[in-house]
């Protein structure tokens, strides 16, 4: 297992130079840069800016000098469009706040889809099962740009229980309806894959046999099906939960929350180089690590699985 | 982004150097104020900066305007009144400013605000280590040295403005500005702390440790969230500010703003496209809409790289003939918008629209005259006019850009291909004339007709289609120093409405929700929008 593990890092670094080196190409192959304004800047100015920022040197260069800075000093640059801040700033500031509503919404989804996918699955065919059934396709057809306005408009203008967006320090009643919205189709999608895994492993020979031996329903579930019928949902949850804490810029832009997602399309929309750059690498490294992590729970939990 | 440059507003001011009475906010006699001060307002997006010499985006602005006071400000009609400069003075035939400060403006940790503070700031602005966006305001303004200071020729230290003493700012131009006072409302005039910014270098101007001269001092900033802006007990006049604390919060979809300002969360938020009627009915005392200093046009690309179809003056007036404008102004935008015939906005100061000949006639007469044209530039139903009308991605400008093409379809036959592009990539695009009918906006950078007109020049950077008028060109160049220029402005305008190189959509409102106890006291009838946080109060 130790050993996996550094194998998985050894292969985990020329990934994210790969990562890196393709990114910055894109980056600076887009039209416009980051002084592009309807305003054009005299040329002298620009020279002034672009000196100060290293944007004057020869593409190579430029990529050099970036990686040798975060790989000696973890210095990812300064943000190109908030001239007080640099983009450790902007990520120390965004990244909570996406990874706290990320975490809040990922346990919701899990905890409320796995219950609701087990108990549909056991009542196979029952009024629960249809509802359990039809409300996960609903949830799931419902993009969450489309709940979240209707969710202010509920809970904000008409009822006046919650805040219509902001974050202040992520006190509960700011969270609320970000969790909501981030973590409603994801539920339903994990409701129905474990509902159609626990009825698949529910019908096997290990399970008749468990039957047969008399075992209690509940034993059956928890010590025998539970088990198998996670596998799925595992592999879903990995690249879930990276989803999840990287940000979403729908929660973003209509909750006001000042997460990272939406300050990674800003970026991109402002050729905010250093910032693009940033998080992008922040969001390599939570996938590789995440996907790591979940192949090493798959071992756990699959005796057939070994490394 | 819209600038937020003003260079002249209004010439006439500059000439007056009396000083008038000077009140923050003017409450009138027998107001009743409301307990409650404070003023919560949506911005778009988080600010650039509220350094003043590296802020560059309007909300940005809003900020260093409440934050710090430069030597002159604007009142409520757009008007030069003191600010830290008590009175101003020219000499040397406009060549020489010199400005009186006052004695009891102080700094937010309590030092005296010196003619010092303003040279460190100048200086810093023009200063190539700064690296700032707006350095070639200093040269616009004309002072001694900036060009080669800019370009890393001299020092700093050699820029045209010095101290005599504290209270005492004398400034040396290179060129005589009859208009050079009005330019230090601009926010990169703005004084800035020397001593803190060194001590605290890019990070001084985080709440922890900014210091500033304004009405207000920033006590929190949560980057993409909100700002909070707090009366500074410093402030020279602060005793006739009535506004206690100033909030701005970061809301990027205008209909989740207008939801948050429906429940009571916000003071002011803008009205989406299309809804202003709508509101106004349901809310007359909050919906509110004013005009703008800003232009919504279409660029015809008559260069080398654009259509043959676009380089026949006749095609050109066909199309905008047939463009009604009242449909758009009023069945898409329904915000009060005012139809365009002319490229200045009708409310620029000292500006004589002319009576141009399509604007004066009948929808059914343009779409008539444009028929005509069309087939005496040889298109017709056999040969039909094609091309690609280019705009940025923006559901306003798609909505616009849709029934303009739907006209010239129906009308003329023509076929319009609209085609959208994200923001950067358009402007690329467009400045190197990779397009054929392209949109365009523009905002004054002052309220004065050249900031528009200078646009049709032939060397103009922003002439995206690449027009050319020789007698166009005269009229400007001699505006510049014509004692009245308004006569130039028209013939201008006159020969664009015969030439149409552009063609004019409509004139920009403020279309604004703004809460009932506030709405009184906003200024708008400032059609640049420079408003101060300490002219404001609420009312019961």
């Amino acid at each position: 297992m130790f050993k996996f593990i550094l194998k998985r890092i050894g292969i985990a670094i020329p990934t994210l130079l790969i990562l890196i080196i393709f990114s910055f190409t894109l980056m600076h192959s887009a039209p416009g840069g980051p002084f592009t304004s309807e305003r054009k800047l005299p040329e002298q100015v620009l020279a002034n800016i672009e000196a100060k920022y290293g944007l004057d040197q020869p593409y190579y260069k430029q990529l050099t000098n970036y990686v040798v800075g975060i790989v000696t000093k973890g210095d990812f640059g300064p943000s190109f469009r908030y001239k007080d801040r640099s983009v450790n700033d902007v990520i120390a500031q965004g990244f909570p706040v996406t990874l706290k509503y990320g975490i809040w919404s990922f346990i919701v989804a899990v905890s409320v889809g796995v219950s609701l996918g087990i108990v549909a699955a056991i009542n196979h065919n029952s009024v629960f099962d249809y509802l359990a059934v039809g409300f996960t396709i609903g949830a799931q057809v419902l993009p969450n740009f489309v709940m979240a306005p209707i969710l202010v408009i509920i809970f904000t203008l008409w009822l006046g229980w919650l805040p219509g967006g902001g974050w202040n320090g992520g006190q509960w009643q700011y969270l609320i309806m970000p969790v909501i919205a981030l973590s409603t189709s994801y539920m339903a999608s994990i409701a129905r894959i474990m509902r159609s895994s626990m009825l698949e492993v529910l019908n096997s020979n290990f399970i008749r046999t468990a039957k047969a031996k008399g075992l209690s329903n509940r034993q059956i579930i928890f010590k025998h099906a539970l088990k198998p019928a996670l596998l799925p949902v595992i592999s879903y949850l990995g690249p879930t939960f990276v989803l999840m804490i990287t940000g979403s810029v729908v929660i973003d832009i209509y909750f006001s929350t000042g997460g990272i997602g939406r300050e990674f399309v800003n970026a991109a929309l402002n050729r905010d180089y250093s910032v693009i750059m940033g998080i992008t690498i922040l969001m390599g490294i939570l996938t590789i690590t995440f996907n790591m992590v979940v192949d090493i729970l798959y071992a756990w939990i699959d005796p057939k699985i070994r490394y | 982004m819209k600038s937020i440059t003003k260079i002249l507003t209004a010439v006439l001011i500059g000439s007056t150097f009396l000083v008038a009475p000077v009140l923050a906010a003017k409450v009138p006699a027998g107001t009743n104020l409301t307990a409650d001060q404070t003023f919560t307002y949506r911005v778009g997006d988080e600010h650039s900066s509220v350094d003043p010499q590296i802020v560059e985006d309007v909300s940005g602005s809003e900020l260093v305007r409440d934050l710090f006071e430069g030597l002159l400000n604007q009142d409520a009609l757009g008007n030069l009144i003191p600010g830290v400069a008590e009175s101003w003075e020219a000499s040397n035939g406009n060549q020489t400013y010199t400005f009186k400060l006052r004695k009891d403006a102080k700094w937010s940790n309590g030092d005296a605000v010196t003619a010092n503070d303003f040279v460190y700031a100048w200086q810093r602005l023009a200063d190539p280590e700064t690296a700032s966006a707006y350095a070639w305001y200093m040269e616009i303004m004309s002072l001694e040295n900036a060009k080669a200071i800019i370009a890393g020729e001299k020092e700093p230290s050699e820029l045209g403005v010095s101290a005599p003493d504290d209270y005492t700012l004398v400034v040396n131009l290179t060129a005589p500005l009859p208009y050079f006072a009005a330019m230090t409302t601009h926010a990169s005039t703005f004084p800035s702390p020397q001593k803190v910014i060194e001590e605290f270098g890019n990070e001084w101007t985080r709440p922890e440790n900014i210091v500033s001269n304004g009405a207000y001092v920033l006590t929190e900033h949560v980057p993409n969230e909100r700002s909070v802006r707090e009366r500074n007990t410093m402030y020279w006049n602060d005793a006739e500010t009535v506004i206690n604390k100033v909030t701005a919060l970061v809301i990027n979809e205008e209909s989740t703003a207008l939801t948050r300002y429906l429940a009571g969360e916000l003071d002011r938020t803008e009205i989406p496209a299309g809804e202003y009627p709508r509101l106004k009915k349901e809310y007359p005392d909050q919906a509110i809409s004013f005009p703008r200093l800003c232009s919504y046009y279409y660029s015809f690309n008559v260069s080398d790289s654009g259509p043959e179809a676009f380089k026949d003056e006749r095609v050109r007036q066909a199309l905008s003939y047939a463009l009604d404008r009242n449909v758009v102004t009023e069945q898409v935008l329904k915000g009060g918008q005012f139809p365009a015939f002319t490229f200045t906005p009708g409310t620029t100061a000292n500006f004589d629209a002319p009576d141009v000949a399509f604007g004066q006639i009948t929808q059914a007469e343009r779409d008539a005259k444009a028929k005509e044209l069309m087939v005496e530039a040889g298109y017709g139903a056999d040969n039909p006019l094609k091309f690609e009308l280019l705009y940025n991605t923006n559901e306003d400008h798609k909505k616009v850009a849709t029934v303009a093409a739907q006209m010239w379809k129906q009308k003329l036959g023509i076929e319009a291909t609209l085609v959208n592009q994200e923001w950067k990539v358009f402007l690329e695009v467009r400045g190197k004339q990779d397009f054929d009918l392209a949109r365009g906006g523009w905002c004054g950078d002052y309220n004065e007709a050249s900031t528009f007109l200078d646009l049709m020049t032939t060397p103009s950077g922003y002439n995206d289609g690449k027009y050319s008028n020789a007698e166009l060109d005269k009229l400007m160049t001699d505006a510049k120093t014509a004692d009245d220029p308004s006569a130039n402005y028209t013939r201008v305008e006159e020969i664009m409405a015969e030439e149409m190189p552009i063609i004019p959509v409509y004139h920009y409102t403020g279309v604004y929700m703004m809460s009932e106890g506030i709405i009184g006291s906003w200024p708008v009838k400032n059609v640049e929008q420079n408003w101060y946080s300490r002219d404001l109060y609420k009312v019961e």
